[in-house]
C-alpha cells in the first residue's frame, strides 16, 4: 500500500514537472538573436499584403444616406430613331435628389497567398420638385420619368493577387442593373452593365503601393475603356498620405490618428440609367448617361471599435445627364468623340448644387 | 479486494495523466517563433498556465522614422499604454488548444490601428500557421499565413 502511494506520489510530480518545462512565464529575451533567421520550410515564400500603413479602413458592410440640394434640369427636345421630335423642351427645378446607399463586402477567400471578396450594393435616387406645373407643350417624357425613383442594384468582385512580396495583381469586376425599375418590378437582367479594372502594382514599401491599368467603366455615365493609376502613399508620420485610384477618385488624407482622419479631394460617379418603367417609352431604348464630379471633404471616424462614421459634403459637377438610344440594343461607344460622334437622343444640362452624405460602416481587420 | 480497487483507480488516473500531458503537449506544437505573411515582425510564441500567447520579438522597422526613438505602441485605445515598447508586446493573448490542428478563444492585436480582433489558430502542417482573425463572426475576417522560423546560431566570437 506504501509503495502504491510512492510511485501515485512520484507520478503527480513528474506530471508537474512536464507542465512546468513547457511553461513559459516571460523571461526576457535577447531580442539580437531573432534578427538572423530561416524559414524551417525553405520553400517559404513572402508576398505582399493588400494594404499599406495609414490607409483608411476598408469596409465590410456601409448604410448610407445622400442628399443633394437644390438644381435646374433643362432638357433639349426627344428626338425618336427618325429624328423625329417626340417630346419638347423642358425644364425643371429639383428641390432635392436624395436616397438610401447600403452595401457590403464580404471575404470569401482571404489569405496570404489570394484576397478575394464579393460584395453587394444598392442605391437608390429619389427626385423632389416633379410637382410643378406643366409647360405649354406638355412635360417632357424624360425629365417625366424622374417620378420615379432611380435605382443601382448590383454585385462586385475584387480579387488581389500578389505576385511575391513587392508586386501584386488587382482585379475588379461589377454587373449593376440601372434603372427606373420598382423593387416590385425589377428590370431583366439582359439589362446588366458590366464594369471591371484589372492593374499591376508594386508595393516598394511598407507605406507605398501603385499601379497602372485599364478599365471598362461607367463613371462618366457611359461606356468607356479607360487607363487607370493607382498611388496609395503615408508619409514617415503616418500623418499625411493620398488614396488615388485615378480617374475615379483622388484624395489627400489627414490622419489625425488611426480612428480619426479627414479627406480632401474627388470622385468620379456615374451609372447609365435605363428608362425601363413607362411601357410607352420602353421601345425607345433610352439610358440616361449620367455622370458627376464630386469635389469634397470626409471625416471618417471611429464611433466604437470597429463601428465607423463617413460624413462627407461637397459640391456636385453635372459631367453628363443625356439620353442615348441603344442602337439595335447595342450602346455606342464614343470614347469622348474618338470613336463616335453620334448624337444623343436628347441632351440635358444640369445646375450644380453641394451634397452631404452620411454613412455607417463596419470596418474591416 | 480493496488493494484491486487502488490499482484500477491508480491505473484511471494514470491514464487520464498521460492524456492530459498528450494533449497539452500536440498543443505544444505551437511553441516557437512565426513570421506573418508581410514579413514586418517575428513573432515567438510562449506557454503561460494552460495558454498560448505570442510576442513581438522583431520588427523590421524598429525605429519611429520621424522621431528615430523605438517604437512604442502609440495607437493603443489606452493612452495609459502609448508608451509600451512594441518589441516585446504581447499581441496574441489566450490562446487555447482545443485538440487536432486548432487554437482558439484568443485575441490578436494589431499595432498599426489600435484594434483587438478575435482570432482562431489552424495549423495547417507543421510549419504553417493560419491565423484568422475576425469581427464576431469568422465570417467577417481575414486570414493570415505564418511561416515557422528557426534561430540560427550564433558564431563563436574569438577572444
Amino acid at each position: 500500500m506504501r509503495k502504491l502511494h510512492l510511485i501515485f506520489g512520484l507520478t503527480v510530480l513528474a506530471a508537474g514537472q512536464l507542465r512546468s518545462q513547457s511553461d513559459s512565464t516571460g523571461t526576457e529575451d535577447d531580442f539580437s538573436m531573432y534578427n538572423d533567421v530561416d524559414f524551417v520550410d525553405e520553400g517559404a515564400k513572402r508576398y505582399c499584403s493588400p494594404k499599406i500603413e495609414g490607409l483608411s479602413p476598408a469596409q465590410l458592410i456601409y448604410i448610407g444616406y445622400d442628399v443633394q440640394g437644390p438644381y435646374s434640369m433643362k432638357a433639349d427636345p426627344l428626338t425618336n430613331r427618325d429624328g423625329n421630335q417626340i417630346s419638347g423642351a423642358d425644364e425643371m427645378e429639383m428641390a432635392a435628389t436624395h436616397g438610401l446607399r447600403l452595401g457590403c463586402n464580404i471575404p470569401v477567400i482571404s489569405t496570404t497567398s489570394l484576397v478575394w471578396q464579393m460584395g453587394f450594393n444598392y442605391w437608390q435616387t429619389n427626385f423632389e420638385g416633379m410637382e410643378q406645373a406643366l409647360p405649354v407643350g406638355g412635360r417632357n417624357k424624360v425629365i417625366d420619368q424622374h417620378r420615379n425613383a432611380f435605382r443601382t442594384m448590383g454585385l462586385n468582385t475584387t480579387v488581389f493577387k500578389p505576385l511575391n512580396d513587392k508586386q501584386f495583381l488587382l482585379f475588379q469586376g461589377s454587373s449593376d442593373l440601372n434603372g427606373d425599375y420598382t423593387l416590385s418590378n425589377i428590370m431583366p437582367l439582359r439589362y446588366l452593365k458590366y464594369s471591371g479594372a484589372v492593374i499591376w502594382g508594386k508595393r516598394p514599401t511598407e507605406k507605398k503601393q501603385w499601379g497602372v491599368g485599364l478599365a471598362r467603366t461607367y463613371r462618366v455615365g457611359e461606356l468607356n475603356y479607360i487607363p487607370v493609376f493607382m498611388y496609395n502613399w503615408t508619409d514617415a508620420a503616418n500623418k499625411w498620405g493620398t488614396e488615388i485610384l485615378f480617374p475615379a477618385r483622388a484624395a489627400v488624407r489627414r490622419t489625425i490618428n488611426p480612428r480619426n482622419m479627414v479627406f480632401a479631394g474627388f470622385e468620379l460617379q456615374g451609372q447609365s440609367y435605363r428608362l425601363y418603367k413607362d411601357e410607352t417609352l420602353r421601345p425607345e431604348d433610352l439610358e440616361i448617361r449620367r455622370g458627376e464630379i464630386r469635389l469634397r471633404m470626409e471625416y471618417q471616424f471611429s464611433v466604437k471599435d470597429f463601428l465607423w462614421v463617413s460624413a462627407q459634403a461637397g459640391y456636385r459637377i453635372n459631367y453628363r445627364y443625356h439620353s442615348d438610344r441603344l442602337d439595335g440594343g447595342k450602346e455606342t461607344l464614343r470614347a469622348f468623340g474618338l470613336v463616335s460622334d453620334a448624337p444623343y437622343a436628347m441632351e440635358s444640362t444640369l445646375t450644380n448644387p453641394f451634397y452631404v452624405s452620411i454613412s455607417v460602416n463596419l470596418v474591416s481587420p | 479486494m480493496k488493494k484491486i480497487s487502488l490499482i484500477a483507480l491508480f491505473s484511471v488516473l494514470l491514464l487520464s495523466m498521460t492524456a492530459f500531458v498528450s494533449q497539452n503537449t500536440d498543443g505544444d506544437r505551437l511553441l516557437g517563433v512565426w513570421e506573418p505573411s508581410n514579413g514586418r515582425a517575428r513573432v515567438k510564441v510562449e506557454k503561460i498556465g494552460d495558454k498560448y500567447f505570442g510576442r513581438i520579438v522583431w520588427l523590421k522597422e524598429p525605429v519611429e522614422p520621424a522621431t528615430g526613438e523605438n517604437k512604442t505602441d502609440k495607437n493603443n485605445p489606452d493612452a495609459s499604454l502609448r508608451n509600451v515598447p512594441l518589441k516585446g508586446y504581447r499581441n496574441l493573448k489566450d490562446f487555447v488548444y482545443k485538440g487536432g490542428d486548432i487554437w482558439d478563444e484568443g485575441t490578436i492585436y494589431d499595432p498599426l490601428n489600435g484594434n483587438t480582433y478575435s482570432c482562431t489558430i489552424k495549423m495547417t502542417d507543421k510549419n504553417t500557421l493560419d491565423i484568422r482573425g475576425y469581427i464576431g463572426v469568422s465570417a467577417l475576417g481575414r486570414t493570415d499565413i505564418w511561416k515557422r522560423l528557426e534561430i540560427k546560431p550564433k558564431k563563436a566570437t574569438k577572444k
